[in-house]
């Protein structure tokens, strides 16, 4: 078969009526040339016309024949199928709406979630060829990624082997103007690396970072020119201060174009400007680590094999002579294509999401096919009797498939308009319920459906259309012609069992999505009862860059308002804690400690109760002198029993990863230091890691280098944070990188856990409503079914509670099963999920939420068999065995 | 005893149309017609079954369907044959010979 066959099938199929017409002639011109025939050989008119359909054969039987080899029969049908479904919906409009409603919103959800996955790890950056873009690095033995020094870049940019071209980038995290600034430090060359144009001014050019600190100027992002500066058309000359340093707008970047991490920049600036912008907040051994990360475009010969070998020998050739923590044992080469690269980690952690919304549209699905199940069985005597007029199951099967599909593909275009509404809602809902302070934080790449998105809905419905459709359709054909001709439908065929199955299979589904859901739940609640053993209330914190910390603190301490300032090389709630080796003299033995600088204000400031021993005094913390006060629990841990003021620990010297400095990780100068004081136990990480099992405090002054600040505030201290951010800004700009009040920090810690409160909590209840409806089917049905037996045995004597029993019975059958099953596949789901979060918050098995789970399915159970089982209840034995 | 009509094999029909078509186009009637004749009236084509042959033959490329004017004025469809129709005849008179053989050979040894 060729392509003439093809193109004949198309001219059918296009112009079905003129091949139709053509046929029709061609056979009326044979039958007029043999009946001219038959008349000439002597025959009447009316004779010869009948003479020549003789010998002509059954007309119609041959136009069939010559159809079928036009081979476009199916076309017809469907045309057929579609035409007889439509109608079939007219008379049953509610089932058809039930049904797309249900498909519509499992469809919905799952493609909004679909869009966003597309928009992060599946679209291509709208860059130079971005699939030749990869971010180099490599593993140090250390088991950290190696961040560059600008001495290293500039020996790789000069003699790299696998890129083209590379650049150099740096993150910078600062406020202007009362917002919160999202840059990068770039090479010169990085808008023309990427072929970013700009549309206002000019971008950064190689020369901007050809000499150090010459070229005092940035770029801004085109939404961060429109939101953050009012879309100034005169903004290109405009100075803006960053850390203290007037820096000249030169340009806005094209509309769209946010950088290449998932988190949308606001503006590049030379990373010449480093040494001014970035005083490194290191702490204690001034040793200036590696901050820069390198990207390079793949040279057009260069396999990614290639490059990787390549990289390895070059990473191990310059690492050779480094300590060996340092070491490189292998290359990082990490795709730059899409703003999340599309890495098994990244589909490992979008997988537990993503499986809780295909488990919603499974069961929308369990429930349709319930229902077209029931439909089909309902239409037993039709399709008996069609079975019986020669319809072949296949035929059959392909027509209520078309139903199905006919059903999913409106649903379909509803659940893109669910999706395209939670798309624009949900990030709304974030924002209004976010803490003020760090709805900044929250940048979303734009989350507009693309082709892959509307592929991935087709799809979807097709797929769901065959889950709800063929099991049905399989099963409504099975009724053999002679007990269709019999009108005896249901004797072989088992639909109640099938239908047991689903029901089942979706009580356990929304069983394991609610057990989840409470264990989310209990964890929100823990997180919020958790007694952090500090005083948020009233404390503003400020992060500042160490050049001009003078200036701020003398600035706060003018500020009336502020009553006192304390300083800590980590602030509470604002991530772990570094840890060191300490142990006791009496103990061989080395524990983990956790540690910070603090000045001695910092206890009072926040409200920690010094319980035994005292407080640093302020000339022991400018001297800094090897002292400590530790908590509680590490005071149990150490000294067991004993006081421990007044004793001394070890700690040990290690080696430390390069850049811990710069967080205040590196441990004190000392070896040893002398316990003066015990305070109370707090939690001292982020809230998910709970309260600390051991916290070392050694004494700094306020003004210490990379110290962030906290402010006891009087009165109101959103008001007070709001007064001190318009006062610094204005005394000494640029000065301030973030502030926040502690209740605010507090409160975005709890965030992501009511946020998973609430979307488990929505994911849970669309599970156990569309399992209700589709317990109450089953049972609906199974009352219909057996209305005739319950008659007979209320007749018998049953009461009413007995029959109403056959219904509660099969039910809970059901809905005890189907939690059972759930539970257990719960079991297996909170493990993984509390392996993989790490956090006390989350137990791995959690009775209380399983109990909370079971229960409320059954209970709901219980509720959806109700109106079924008083209907049983009513049957009246008359009635019923006069019926039929 | 009047010479029995021999049903068609399966096939055969679509060889007859090739041939009859080598000389020039026709329409499907005076296919039948020929066939008949020259065939002396032991092949009897079933004149409907000759139009999804017809059809098929097209569908196959091997015979092309044109609307012209028959010999009595009026609007018929013709066929004639296409370059791979002449290759397909050429091989299915080839395989018709050698069946035809092997048969004879058969019933004479038989």
């Amino acid at each position: 078969m060729g392509w003439i066959d093809w193109k004949l099938r198309l001219r059918a199929l296009v112009f079905r009526e003129r091949v139709e017409n053509e046929l029709d002639e061609e056979l009326r011109f044979h039958l007029d040339m043999q009946a001219r025939k038959h008349r000439q050989e002597g025959e009447d008119s009316p004779g010869a016309g009948r003479q020549a359909r003789l010998r002509f054969g059954a007309v119609e039987r041959m136009k069939e024949e010559c159809r079928d080899v036009r081979g476009v029969r199916w076309a017809e049908m469907l045309g057929q199928d579609v035409r007889y479904a439509l109608r079939g919906f007219r008379h049953t409009p509610v089932f058809a709406l039930t049904v797309i409603a249900t498909i519509a919103l499992g469809l919905g959800l799952n493609t909004a979630l679909f869009t966003a996955f597309d928009a992060y790890v599946l679209r291509p950056l709208a860059v130079n060829d971005p699939y030749s873009l990869y971010q180099f690095t490599w593993n140090t033995r250390a088991g950290q990624e190696h961040q560059f020094t600008a001495r290293e870049f500039e020996e790789f940019r000069n003699d790299n082997p696998a890129f083209s071209a590379v650049v150099g980038l740096d993150g910078l995290f600062t406020r202007a103007g009362g917002h919160m600034l999202l840059g990068n430090l770039a090479t010169g060359n990085y808008f023309s690396f990427l072929g970013v144009n700009a549309a206002l001014g000019r971008t950064l050019l190689p020369a901007d970072s050809a000499i150090p600190e010459s070229s005092p100027v940035m770029v801004l992002s085109y939404t961060a020119w429109k939101e953050k500066f009012g879309a100034d058309p005169a903004i290109v000359g405009r100075k803006v201060v960053i850390r203290g340093h007037p820096l000249e707008v030169v340009g806005v970047a094209r509309p769209g174009f946010t950088g290449l991490s998932e988190i949308p920049l606001d503006f590049w600036a030379p990373i010449t400007m480093a040494p001014l912008l970035k005083v490194s907040g290191s702490f204690l051994p001034p040793q200036p680590a590696g901050r820069i990360v390198i990207v390079g475009r793949l040279k057009p010969d260069m396999s990614l094999r290639r490059a990787e070998a390549a990289l390895a020998a070059w990473s191990q050739r310059h690492t050779a002579g480094l300590p060996e923590a340092e070491q490189s044992t292998g290359v990082v080469l990490r795709s730059e294509a899409t703003t999340v690269p599309l890495e098994p980690e990244v589909l490992a952690a979008f997988a537990p999401v993503l499986l809780a919304f295909v488990l919603v549209l499974v069961i929308a699905c369990a429930n349709v096919a319930n229902m077209m199940l029931a439909r089909a069985m309902s239409r037993q005597r039709e399709i008996g009797v069609r079975l019986a007029l020669g319809a072949t199951r296949v035929r059959l099967i392909v027509q209520l498939l078309t139903e199905s599909v006919l059903l999913a593909l409106p649903a379909a275009a509803v659940g893109f308009g669910i999706s395209e509404l939670a798309i624009e809602l949900c990030p709304r809902l974030m924002l209004a319920t976010i803490p003020a302070g760090y709805s900044e934080f929250i940048r979303f790449v734009p989350l507009h459906p693309d082709l892959r998105v509307f592929l991935f809905m087709l799809a979807a419905a097709l797929a769901s259309a065959l889950l709800f459709g063929l099991v049905p359709a399989l099963q409504a054909t099975r009724s053999n012609v002679m007990q269709a001709s019999r009108g005896e439908f249901l004797t072989d065929v088992r639909p109640g069992r099938l239908r047991n199955i689903l029901v089942v299979a979706q009580v356990a589904l929304s069983a394991l999505l609610l057990i989840c859901t409470a264990i989310g739940l209990r964890a929100n609640n823990q997180v919020r009862r958790l007694d952090l053993g500090f005083e948020t209330r009233g404390v503003v914190e400020i992060e500042l860059q160490d050049t001009l910390r003078p200036r701020v603190l003398r600035a706060i301490r003018s500020l009336p308002l502020v009553a006192s300032v304390a300083a800590a090389s980590k602030v509470p709630l604002m991530g772990t804690l570094p840890t060191v080796p300490v142990g006791a003299a009496h103990r061989p033995e080395r524990m983990p400690g956790r540690f910070m600088y603090v000045s001695p204000e910092f206890f009072p400031v926040l409200g920690i109760p010094v319980l035994r021993g005292r407080n640093f005094s302020s000339a022991e913390a400018a001297a800094a002198l090897p002292l400590a006060v530790v908590s509680e629990s590490a005071a149990r841990l150490l000294w067991p029993g004993r006081d421990p003021v007044g004793q001394s620990f070890q700690i040990d010297r290690v080696p430390q990863a390069p850049g811990a400095a710069r967080y205040g990780a590196a441990p004190p100068a000392y070896t040893s230091a002398l316990v003066i004081g015990v305070a109370r136990d707090v939690v001292s990480g982020y809230i998910g890691d709970a309260v600390d099992r051991s916290c070392f405090y050694f004494p700094q002054p306020v003004d210490m280098a990379g110290g962030t600040l906290l402010a006891r505030v009087e009165g109101n201290a959103e008001a007070a944070r709001r007064k001190l951010d318009a006062a610094l800004s204005e005394s000494v700009p640029g000065a301030v990188d973030q502030i926040h009040s502690m209740d605010e920090i507090h409160a975005a810690q709890v965030y992501p856990y009511r946020a998973l409160a609430w979307v488990s909590s929505a994911i849970g209840s669309l599970a156990l409503l569309l399992t209700l409806s589709g317990l109450y089917g089953v049972l609906s049905f199974l009352v219909t079914q057996r209305t005739k037996e319950i008659g007979i045995r209320v007749a018998l004597g049953a009461s009413a509670g007995r029959a109403a029993g056959i219904v509660l019975r099969q039910s809970l059958k059901l809905a005890g099963l189907g939690t059972g099953l759930g539970a257990v596949a719960a079991l297996g789901a909170s493990r993984l999920l509390a392996s993989q979060l790490e956090s006390p918050m989350f137990d791995s098995v959690d009775f209380v939420a399983f109990a909370m789970g079971v229960l409320v399915v059954l209970a709901a159970s219980a509720c959806a068999a109700y109106v079924p089982s008083r209907r049983a209840a009513r049957i009246e034995p008359l009635t019923t065995l006069r019926h039929d | 005893m009047k010479p029995s009509r021999l049903d068609l094999l399966q096939g055969t029909l679509d060889l007859l149309i090739l041939r009859t078509l080598q000389a020039e186009p026709m329409h499907g009637w005076a296919i039948s017609e020929r066939i008949q004749q020259i065939s002396r009236d032991v092949l009897q084509v079933n004149q409907g079954s000759l139009y999804p042959a017809l059809h098929r033959l097209e569908h196959q490329g091997w015979i092309q369907a044109e609307w012209g004017i028959s010999e009595l004025g009026r609007r018929a469809r013709f066929y004639q044959l296409t370059a791979a129709g002449r290759r397909q005849l050429a091989f299915e008179k080839e395989n018709w010979a050698q069946l035809t053989t092997a048969i004879g050979r058969v019933l004479d040894l038989a």
